[in-house]
């Protein structure tokens, strides 16, 4: 008898530990709801927003896309100075974990370089998708000596599947005529984390080559092809890190670690783009792909941006979603906390600054979409 | 349960059971520790049951949706989610295309551990022979304690130091020899990555990783041989080497067998150390340095993928692929234990070996 209480005991110690943990993590919300007057709107492009200064602190946290996260540590001083009751604090756990954690309520945001899956809205009511900046992924690749290598979709495509195994492959060669190229095994390294990058990246690939798109598609994970060769890393620096380690490789990386890239003297390739031209990542081209791409961005603001049209277009261009769930914001100052980050985030006289934008090679919202991100802003409440 | 066994065991009424004979006796010290030591008591056992039971609670959609398929297919693959469509198998459905087979998983699991059994089981024992028969008394002492410090070593630091020392010069310096071997051994031919990361450099930080708890319980064995045995065979006119044969090695063979279960045991678990070097590829190796991935590895790898999968499928899956490692792990274990608690009697097997 004695010794089946005791039993009892501690199997609730366990469960209630087991409940407790997962229970954890919750807002850090804590300041009681603001007045109207207390919050007058500060923000020249918003003015059906309610926004400002939080009457408490609130630490807004934030944690996913490792392409987005270079950019969001130049926000993080930024807000606190325009805002001093609102700090953020970013990770990089990779798109996936955004996803994961802006759903569960683990972060105020997740950081997604992928728009959510239709499966993922139904299943969470009220989740959002908000874009605060565009960007692009470069295709680097490790080969000694030759620069702006030519390269469509559709090569790629066969290169990660194994099919294209060799640089001196007739494919590679048919694109970079008077280039010679070595006779080396390539080495595809590939994102093993769930990646933002790796769906914008399995996006072109899937609009460019009908083998990959009835085959491993696209998503922030996919059932990549084996290859004997292949390597993988845990988000885009690591992706840099290998390519630099490996020659003959070939990777794909968010532009906000390009610059790392390039200083590393890998080699960054003209994509093919839906217009048959071949293009790097830059402003020019990023923003031909958004005018190409962006006229007509439905209110949940799900849009891809890939493959578009025009002699200039970059072929691999996203938004850079910040992932909502209002159902988890526990308190009307947590919430004026996130709509005044945003508005303050897509603002080209507040956080969007050139500067910040160019030093992640990223390019600002274009204005046509401002007023459906305005409207979906509006509509976080606590 | 055990309380209970000891308190109706077999000690006889006297002294010992002073003070117990009704709880309204008891000092308040004495009722809290009664409290205490039981609750402390029951934590591990009903922590291992919670565990098993919310691991097969969780896994058991996953065992329905997946069948055999689990066991026969080397794709693991969250599926789709952003296709229209789900796939149901089985009256349970799951993303597009999601197909949870652990085949690649068990296969690295069982090379990467079994390799690194092959290793450390004769460098354990050729290290503890020469320690304990050739290497002088004066250096034993401080050999021993460097022995069981490389166990304390986190599996985090060799996890590092495999995938950013070891592995870059196994691929530049050792593989392209052991390669000349592809003549006979059609899978050491290679290719191999460029940075060393796969199936073979990640065995051999297991092996590294292993050494100490095979050498340290084959150092205790080796000990453990009656002087009388070894003197007796010396005075004999055997050789050293005849000693260790004919003594030595019989006696603590069994020993050993059961060191090699428990050191096995660790190796099908390591995760991190794994993670960081085996390349993290879901795919059955290609030859023994290709990239892979095990069970523990594996899981690690994909829970974040797994977690955003909106039916929760993914993560069921996941949960059948710790409940088959947490079977395999207890399993070696176990008869780890049942070998070493038969050789632990008085029986001096000296001789069978002969």
């Amino acid at each position: 008898m004695n010794v089946r209480r005791h039993a009892s005991i501690g199997f609730a110690v366990i469960t209630g530990a087991i409940l407790v943990s997962a229970c954890g993590s919750t807002s850090t919300a804590t300041a009681p709801p603001t007045s109207a007057a207390a919050s007058a709107s500060s923000s020249p492009t918003a003015a059906a927003v309610h926004t400002g200064n939080p009457t408490g602190p609130q630490t807004l946290s934030e944690d996913g896309s490792s392409l987005l996260y270079p950019y969001l540590q130049k926000l993080e001083t930024g807000i606190t100075a325009a805002y001093p009751n609102i700090t953020l604090s970013a990770a990089a756990g990779g798109s996936g974990k955004g996803q994961t954690d802006a759903i569960s309520g683990a972060v105020d945001l997740g950081g997604s370089d992928a728009y959510l899956s239709a499966g993922q809205v139904s299943a969470n009511a009220g989740i959002m998708n908000i874009p605060i900046a565009v960007s692009a992924q470069a295709v680097n690749y490790n080969l000694t000596g030759i620069s702006n290598l030519k390269l469509s979709g559709s090569v790629i495509a066969q290169i990660y599947s194994g099919t294209i195994t060799m640089w001196n492959d007739t494919a590679i060669a048919a694109l970079n005529t008077g280039v010679t190229l070595p006779a080396t095994p390539i080495v595809p390294i590939r994102r093993v984390d769930s990646s933002g990058d790796t769906f914008i990246f399995t996006s072109f690939l899937s609009a460019t080559n009908s083998t990959w798109s009835n085959g491993p598609s696209f998503g922030t994970t996919v059932s990549w092809p084996s290859v004997q060769t292949e390597l993988s890393a845990n988000g885009n620096p690591a992706m840099v890190d290998t390519l630099h380690s490996t020659p003959g490789g070939i990777a794909y990386v968010g532009v906000s670690v390009e610059s790392t890239a390039l200083v590393d003297g890998l080699g960054e390739a003209e994509l093919e783009n839906a217009s048959g031209s071949f293009v790097q990542p830059s402003v020019t081209t990023i923003n031909a792909a958004v005018t190409a791409g962006a006229t007509n961005v439905p209110a949940s603001l799900t849009q891809s941006l890939i493959y578009q049209t025009g002699a200039q277009s970059y072929p691999i261009v996203n938004f850079e979603y910040l992932i909502v769930n209002p159902s988890k914001i526990t308190s009307s100052d947590t919430a004026l906390a996130i709509r005044t980050f945003f508005e303050w985030a897509i603002s080209t006289t507040g956080g969007a600054t050139q500067d910040d934008l160019s030093a992640v090679n990223f390019v600002p919202l274009p204005t046509n979409v401002l007023p459906k991100v305005n409207a979906a802003i509006a509509s976080i409440t606590g | 349960m055990i309380l209970v066994r000891r308190r109706t065991g077999g000690l006889p009424a006297g002294p010992a059971r002073v003070g117990r004979a009704s709880s309204a006796d008891l000092s308040r010290g004495d009722r809290i520790l009664r409290w205490v030591s039981g609750i402390a008591a029951t934590v591990p056992f009903a922590g291992l049951a919670v565990i098993v039971v919310i691991m097969v609670i969780w896994a058991i959609p996953a065992v329905i949706y997946s069948g055999t398929t689990f066991f026969t297919s080397t794709k693991f693959f969250i599926g789709n989610l952003y296709a229209p469509t789900l796939t149901v198998s089985n009256g349970i459905s799951a993303p597009h295309g999601a197909i949870y087979g652990a085949l690649t998983f068990i296969i690295g699991t069982l090379s990467s551990s079994l390799i690194a059994l092959a290793l450390a089981v004769p460098i354990s024992v050729g290290g503890v022979l020469m320690l304990s028969e050739w290497i002088p008394r004066r250096l034993e002492g401080p050999l021993s304690t460097f022995l069981e410090l490389l166990a304390g070593i986190p599996s985090v630091v060799f996890g590092f130091w495999g995938l950013t020392v070891l592995g870059p010069l196994l691929a530049q310096h050792v593989f392209p020899t052991l390669a000349r071997l592809g003549v006979v051994l059609p899978f050491l031919k290679g290719p191999w990555a460029f940075n060393g990361q796969g199936l073979l450099t990640a065995s051999l930080v297991l092996t590294l990783m292993i050494i100490p708890i095979i050498a340290s319980t084959t150092r205790e064995l080796v000990k453990r041989v009656p002087v009388l045995a070894r003197e007796g065979a010396l005075a004999l006119g055997m050789t050293r080497y005849e000693m260790v044969r004919v003594v030595i090695i019989p006696y603590v063979r069994t020993g050993i067998i059961a060191s090699a279960l428990l050191g096995w045991g660790r190796a099908l678990g390591e995760t991190i150390a794994v993670l960081l070097i085996i390349g993290m590829a879901n795919n059955p190796p290609a030859n023994a340095y290709g990239t892979t991935s095990t069970l523990a590895s594996g899981i690690a790898n994909q829970l974040d993928a797994a977690l955003s999968d909106f039916t929760g499928m993914a993560v069921r899956a996941i949960a059948e692929l710790g409940l088959f490692l947490l079977v395999i792990s207890l399993l070696t274990n176990l008869a780890g234990r049942l070998v070493i608690s038969r050789v632990s009697g008085d029986a001096l097997p000296v001789g069978r070996g002969i």
